[in-house]
């Protein structure tokens, strides 16, 4: 079964947009409410004060994922390290991928970005699994430079037949020769959701923040992100 | 790790009962019930709290005062903390790793000799650390009438003590309000401070071996006799309080099994070794005499010998960071150190609310700033530092007793990833040295020291008599 892990900075009021509640409803979710303390308090100490707020708050965000066909759960951790946490419970309850909240309405068209370091066949087999049936359409995104034309293209093509073969509306988007980043910022704006592969972190994500959060913030939609290790 | 820790019951006087769930260690979580604590520090991390929380006193403040009292044997002063200090470290590590929990030497204690000694323990630290702090302040506060000397701006030393008060009130302030995490910027200050020393200290070495510049006139080792080696090693000990701060964020160390002992007795190590080069280097630079005349910013001078201009501001700049970085350790110490009894119901729980708007516990962060800003304004360096010994040193010395105590009679729980190699003489040990620096302390830091644990042995009675937290042995 896919699993989507969903952090959520649950003492803040994060909530779950209605478009990401309906797009993850025929996969298994688990919510993990998290909060990040400064260094003067010790995690135990937010712990006796906190923990009952945060359950209950995080017992609604579950009601309102649950839905007859799959099912939802939550963790909740106290911490300093927000990525260190994400990455330990995603690995531990072998999440595909997480999701970065955002706001949306109704999904109708994901962004799917053939980019990062997960293999493609990998992302496909996770888009498939999200939109199951429904009428959700999508539109598959690479950037490469002239040299890399034919092979991109061939690639955007294989990935789309394996799509339709789902009976998913398919259709792609090639950018050559520009800024690739810039490129896919520009296409997540006119979605109402963004699928990507997770990258490890390089120099430009220490300058610039992690690609997915960055396309989060700019194009404020729901973003999930493909793990490179979730389950087989 | 340990299966079920020990359990905890009983109520205060205003009803309240020790708050002990049940817990798993993982080596990256503590999973509760509904909830998980992410494991967050590494061995970096411990390190520079060790080395950060030890650094500024050793180097900074003391060797004036220490060379003036006991010559060039000094420098065996230090060696003797050091040697005491890694006899604690070495039992502390073992009950750490088995009980990898927030709250250090004060948990162990409370669990394995019972409610009484926890309660005068974990009372007594905070005020150590308390003490410990207000004798970073001042020696922060000398540090900055330096800087604003060498900048030449002369104010003289008048104004130690209410810059010292200043920085206090604003360390606390920051602590309270301040949510930016600054343990990052405490591993890069800890970084460049050992750079500062290693390059310095290097050179100095040379140069005092007679290797480079010219040969220095030798004098007597220890020209006040054996015995003020002894009452000079109980003065610094100050210097080496860190390694126990190590253990009470033992709760939020990564892989605690392997992290806290090397956390521990890695960073006495590193700094004893740095605490006796200094004192060498100090030494050959002046001769005794001289720079006890320096006080407590000798260390300056001693830059100024070997490097010239350079060299002093260089000193300065190091010995404003590190005493800026050992009270800022200190006062987080103390603020979990409150905490921790809280938690235990030996103090109202009110001292462990977090404030809402900042999310930091402001209620401790004042019970431990409080305090400091008083003790601060008497600007007793060498009474500070000595009562804050003898308050750690008590705790120190009960730690061994625990563990010898454990290891008697081990509860089922009790399973430490690491075992004290020399059972039962370095425990033993341990305590022994513990107690008997003690009574190397001046008499009015002893009877200061035993004023607060009778103090707080007298709250204890009156407060949480019914509370027990002792685990089945």
């Amino acid at each position: 079964m896919t699993r989507v892990l969903v952090p959520v900075a649950i003492l803040e009021g994060e909530a779950l947009s209605p478009g990401l509640t309906a797009l993850l409803e025929p996969v298994d979710a688990t919510v993990l409410g998290y909060h990040v303390l400064p260094e003067q308090t010790p995690p135990d100490q937010a712990r006796l004060q906190y923990e009952d707020r945060a359950t209950a708050a995080l017992e609604d965000l579950v009601a309102t994922l649950e839905t007859a066909a799959t099912s939802a759960d939550h963790r909740l951790v106290f911490t300093r390290d927000r990525e260190q946490t994400i990455d330990r419970v995603a690995a531990e309850t072998a999440a595909d991928a997480y999701a970065i909240t955002g706001a949306s309405g109704q999904v109708d068209r994901l962004l799917v970005a053939l980019t990062g370091d997960v293999a493609v066949d990998r992302i496909i087999r996770f888009v498939a699994a999200l939109i199951a049936d429904r009428e959700i359409g999508v539109t598959l995104f690479l950037a490469s430079d002239e040299s890399g034309r034919d092979a991109s293209a061939e690639l955007l093509e294989t990935a789309a037949d394996s799509l339709s073969a789902h009976g998913i509306d398919v259709e792609t988007q090639l950018a050559i020769d520009v800024p690739a980043f810039e490129a896919l910022l520009e296409a997540a704006a006119a979605h109402d959701a963004v699928v990507i592969g997770e990258q490890a972190p390089s120099l430009r994500s220490l300058v610039f923040g992690e690609a997915a959060e960055r396309i989060a913030t700019e194009s404020i939609a729901p973003v999930l992100v493909v793990r490179e290790n979730g389950s087989d | 790790m340990g299966g079920q820790p020990p359990s905890a019951e009983g109520t205060n006087i205003e009803g309240e009962s020790p708050r002990a769930d049940p817990t798993i260690e993982t080596d990256e979580a503590t999973i509760t019930d509904d909830a998980e604590l992410e494991r967050t520090l590494g061995l970096t991390g411990g390190l520079a709290i060790g080395i950060g929380t030890m650094i500024g006193a050793g180097i900074f403040v003391f060797p004036g005062l220490a060379v003036g009292r006991a010559g060039p044997a000094a420098a065996g002063s230090f060696a003797i903390g050091a040697v005491v200090a890694l006899l604690v470290a070495l039992p502390a590590s073992e009950l750490a790793t088995a009980m990898p929990k927030s709250g250090g030497g004060y948990y162990f204690i409370s669990r394995a000799l019972g409610t009484l000694a926890g309660a005068v323990v974990g009372l007594s630290l905070w005020f150590g650390l308390v003490f410990a702090t207000a004798f970073y302040l001042v020696g922060f506060g000398y540090y900055a009438v330096d800087t604003l000397a060498e900048l030449g701006i002369a104010v003289g030393e008048g104004l130690v003590i209410p810059v010292a008060v200043l920085f206090g009130a604003g360390f606390t302030v920051l602590n309270v309000t301040g949510t930016e995490n600054a343990a990052k910027l405490q591993n890069g200050i800890v970084a460049l401070l050992l750079s500062i020393l290693v390059a310095f200290l290097g050179y100095g070495g040379l140069d005092a071996v007679g290797l480079v510049g010219e040969p220095a006139t030798p004098e007597r080792f220890a020209p006040f006799g054996a015995m003020s080696v002894f009452t000079t090693a109980a003065l610094v000990f100050t210097s080496y309080l860190g390694f126990a701060q190590v253990a009470t964020v033992a709760g939020e160390m990564k892989d605690p099994g392997r992290n806290l002992p090397l956390a521990m007795v890695g960073s006495v190590l590193t700094v004893g070794l740095l605490y006796v080069v200094t004192i060498f280097v100090a030494t050959s630079a002046f001769g005794s005499e001289r720079l006890s005349t320096f006080g407590e910013t000798a260390m300056v001078e001693v830059g100024r010998h070997y490097l010239g201009t350079a060299g002093a501001v260089a000193i300065v700049f190091g010995g404003l960071l590190a005493t800026m970085s050992s009270a800022n350790a200190s006062v987080l110490s103390t603020s979990r150190a409150i905490y921790a009894v809280s938690k235990d119901a030996l103090l109202p729980r009110r001292a462990s609310r977090i404030n809402l708007r900042y999310g930091t516990p402001h209620v401790a962060l004042g019970m431990a700033g409080g305090p400091i800003l008083v003790l601060t304004a008497t600007g007793q360096v060498e009474l500070l530092a000595e009562v804050a010994s003898v308050l750690h040193l008590v705790m120190y010395g009960l730690i061994c007793v625990a563990l010898i105590a454990l290891r008697r009679n081990e509860p089922d729980w009790y399973d430490p990833d690491f075992r004290v190699p020399g059972y039962p003489v370095v425990p033993a040990l341990g305590a022994v040295a513990s107690f008997v620096m003690i009574g190397f302390m001046q008499p009015a830091s002893q009877v200061v020291g035993v004023a607060i644990m009778v103090a707080t042995a007298g709250w204890y009675a009156y407060y949480a008599r019914d509370v027990s937290l002792r685990g089945e042995l």
